[in-house]
C-alpha cells in the first residue's frame, strides 16, 4: 500500500547567487603581492612594539594596537607547521575550476616570520611522505606569468 | 550601573565614490586611529567593548567583521557585530553601557560600496522562492513605496525635487560628502528615471567610508571631554519583511521606535522640542515619510512643510543640514554618519554646516528595503 507520504510534492528552486566583486588589496597587502611579482620575494610587516612579524602584512598588529611599520624581507625557505591531504574537488574562486584531489595543503612557517602562509605542498599526497618539521622551498611561476596573486605561488617543494 | 550614556568622539573618513587605494580595515582604521587621538584614549586602557556594523554581503566575507578585528581592538577582546545600519551600533552601545557591563564602547560602520553591484547585492534580501525572481532591488521596492506615498497624499514630483535640492546645496557645505551643488527645479526634474518615480538623483550614490565613534558612561565622559554629547532616548522596532504585508505609504516601524525614544527622552512634541533631525534619505521620498513617522507633522503633510522651507538650513527645524545620504554616505555606515552629524551640532562643531545652537537632536537609521528596520536615537547637551 502506498503511504500519504509517498505522493508528497517537494518544490525546490534552483539558484545561483552570483555576486560579483573586485577587492582592493590595500596599501600594506599590494606592497606585499608586487615585491612577489616583480622581484619573487617575500616581506612581512614587524609590529614596532612586540616585533612579530605578521603575514600577511596588515596595517595594525592585533596584540598591541599600533601601526605596523617595519617591512622584513622572509626567506623563501620555511618548515611545515600542519598538512592535510584533500580528497574533495575544492573550487578556486578566481577561476571557478576544481583543485583535482587527492592533494596536499601545507601551512609553511618561512624563515624570519611569526606567522605560517597556506599553500599547496608538491608531494605525492600519501601521509608517509610528509612530516611535521619538514623543511619546505617556494616554487613561484615564471616571471612573466607572474599576476600579483597568491596563485604567484605554485606551491611548496620539499627540500632535498 | 551608569545612570547616562554619552558620546565623547567622533570622527569620520571622506566619503567619496571610490576608495581603490585601501581595503576596508585601513579604511576603517583611518577612522578609529582619528576618534582615538582626538579623544586621547586607548583601546588597552579604556576601551572594554566594541560594536560594528557592515554587512557579509557588501563585503564579500562572512562575519564581514573579521577583516576589521585588529583595526577596532577585537583581538582577545569583546568585538560584536550587527549586519544592520550603524545607527544599531550606537543602540547596542547604549544599552551595553546602561547595563553595566561595559564602560567604554567603540561604535564602527564601514562599507566599500564601490567593489561590487549595489543592485545584485540588494537583491539577495528578498525572500529566494517569493520575491527574488523578479530581480527586485532596493531602488524598485523603493518605487514602489514612493508611488503608494505619493498617491495616497497627492504629493507631487515636484515637493519631492525640493528634498533634492535642500540636501544637494547643503551638502556643498560638508567637506566629508561627494555629491553636492545647487540645483534648479528643472534640473532635478530633468534627471532620468531610474525607477518611476525615483530619478538618478532621488538616489543616494555609490560611496565609499567608514565612521567610529567612542560611547561611555557617565562617570567615564566627564573625564574624557568637558562636551558630552548625553544619549537622551533610544529605539527600534522591525516592520514585516514581506513588502505585501506592509501598508509602504506608512512606516509603523519608524512611529514605535521614535515613541521609544520620545518616551525614554521625555519628549512630547518633538516638533517643538527637537532643534535638528538628520536622518536616512537613501531615496529622497524617504525624508517626507520619515518625517512623519518621525512626528515632526502628520501623514501627508511633510511635503507642503518642507516645500515651506521649515526644514531648510535656515529653517525652523533643519533636516539633514549635512545634506543627508543623498549628498553620499555608503550604506550601513549611513546611521552612524546621522548620529555622528548630530553630535557635532550638539558640541557646536560642525563647521559651515552648523545650523546655531542645537540642545536636541534626533538621529535616524534604517536598514533593509522600504525601512524594514528603523532606529532612532535621541542626543542632547543637557
Ligand atoms: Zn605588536
Amino acid at each position: 500500500m502506498k503511504s500519504a507520504k509517498d505522493n508528497v510534492e517537494l518544490i525546490s528552486i534552483p539558484m545561483v547567487v552570483d555576486v560579483p566583486y573586485r577587492f582592493a588589496a590595500g596599501k600594506y597587502m599590494t606592497r606585499f603581492l608586487t615585491e612577489l611579482r616583480d622581484n619573487g620575494k617575500f616581506y612581512g610587516i614587524r609590529c614596532p612594539l612586540c616585533n612579530r612579524v605578521q603575514l600577511p602584512p596588515r596595517i595594525v598588529c592585533a596584540v598591541c594596537h599600533v601601526k605596523n611599520s617595519d617591512w622584513i624581507e622572509l626567506g623563501n625557505e620555511g618548515t611545515l607547521v600542519g598538512f592535510t591531504i584533500m580528497y574533495l574537488p575544492l573550487t578556486d574562486p578566481t577561476t571557478g575550476k576544481p583543485h583535482e584531489p587527492p592533494f596536499a595543503y601545507g601551512s609553511v612557517r618561512l624563515d624570519g616570520s611569526d606567522s605560517v602562509i597556506d599553500h599547496f605542498l608538491n608531494v605525492e599526497p600519501v601521509v608517509e611522505h610528509i612530516r611535521i618539521g619538514m623543511r619546505m622551498k617556494v616554487a613561484l611561476k615564471e616571471r612573466e606569468d607572474r599576476v600579483g596573486d597568491l596563485g604567484d605561488i605554485l606551491h611548496f617543494d620539499p627540500v632535498t | 550601573m551608569s545612570e547616562r550614556v554619552a558620546i565623547v568622539g567622533v570622527a569620520q573618513t571622506v566619503f567619496s565614490p571610490k576608495r581603490p587605494d585601501v581595503n576596508y580595515a585601513e579604511l576603517a582604521y583611518e577612522a578609529i586611529s582619528l576618534v582615538l587621538e582626538s579623544t586621547g584614549l586607548s583601546v588597552e586602557a579604556d576601551i572594554d567593548n566594541a560594536v560594528s556594523c557592515s554587512h557579509d554581503i557588501w563585503d564579500g566575507q562572512t562575519i564581514s567583521n573579521i577583516g576589521i578585528t585588529d583595526v577596532i581592538g577585537g583581538h582577545l577582546r569583546n568585538e560584536e557585530k550587527l549586519a544592520m545600519d550603524g545607527s544599531t551600533a550606537v543602540y547596542y552601545a547604549t544599552i551595553g553601557i546602561l547595563s553595566g557591563e561595559f564602560d567604554c564602547t567603540l561604535a564602527l560602520a564601514h562599507t566599500k560600496m564601490s567593489q561590487t553591484n549595489r543592485n545584485i547585492v540588494n537583491n539577495t534580501a528578498f525572500d529566494p522562492i517569493y520575491s527574488r525572481l523578479l530581480g527586485l532591488d532596493f531602488t524598485s521596492a523603493a518605487a514602489l513605496q514612493a508611488q503608494r506615498f505619493m498617491s495616497r497624499y497627492n504629493i507631487s514630483e515636484k515637493q519631492i525635487a525640493e528634498v533634492v535640492i535642500k540636501n544637494l546645496a547643503n551638502a556643498t557645505r560638508n567637506p566629508w560628502v561627494h555629491n553636492k551643488g545647487f540645483y534648479t527645479l528643472d534640473q532635478a526634474l530633468d534627471s532620468p528615471v531610474i525607477s518611476s518615480p525615483i530619478r538618478k538623483m532621488d538616489i543616494a550614490p555609490d560611496s565609499d567610508g567608514a565612521v567610529a565613534i567612542v560611547m561611555a558612561s557617565e562617570k567615564k565622559a566627564l573625564k574624557v571631554t568637558d562636551k558630552p554629547v548625553w544619549i537622551k532616548g533610544v529605539g527600534a522596532c522591525y516592520d514585516a519583511h514581506y513588502l505585501g504585508d506592509r501598508d509602504l505609504s506608512e512606516c509603523y516601524a519608524l512611529r514605535s521606535a521614535a515613541e521609544q525614544a520620545y518616551r525614554m527622552a521625555e519628549i512630547d512634541h518633538p516638533r517643538d522640542e527637537i532643534d535638528l533631525v538628520e536622518l536616512g534619505d537613501e531615496f529622497s521620498y524617504q525624508e517626507l515619510l520619515w518625517l512623519e513617522g518621525l512626528g515632526i507633522c502628520g501623514s501627508g503633510e511633510a511635503a507642503d512643510l518642507t516645500c515651506r522651507g521649515f526644514t531648510s538650513f535656515d529653517g525652523a527645524l533643519p533636516v539633514n543640514p549635512s545634506g543627508g545620504l543623498l549628498a553620499g554616505v555608503p550604506t550601513n555606515v549611513a546611521g552612524l554618519n546621522r548620529v555622528a552629524e548630530a553630535a557635532l551640532q550638539i558640541r557646536g562643531e560642525a563647521g559651515d554646516r552648523q545650523v546655531g545652537d542645537v540642545r536636541i537632536a534626533v538621529a535616524q537609521g534604517h536598514s533593509g528595503f522600504c525601512g524594514q528596520h528603523q532606529c532612532v536615537i535621541v542626543l542632547g547637551r543637557e
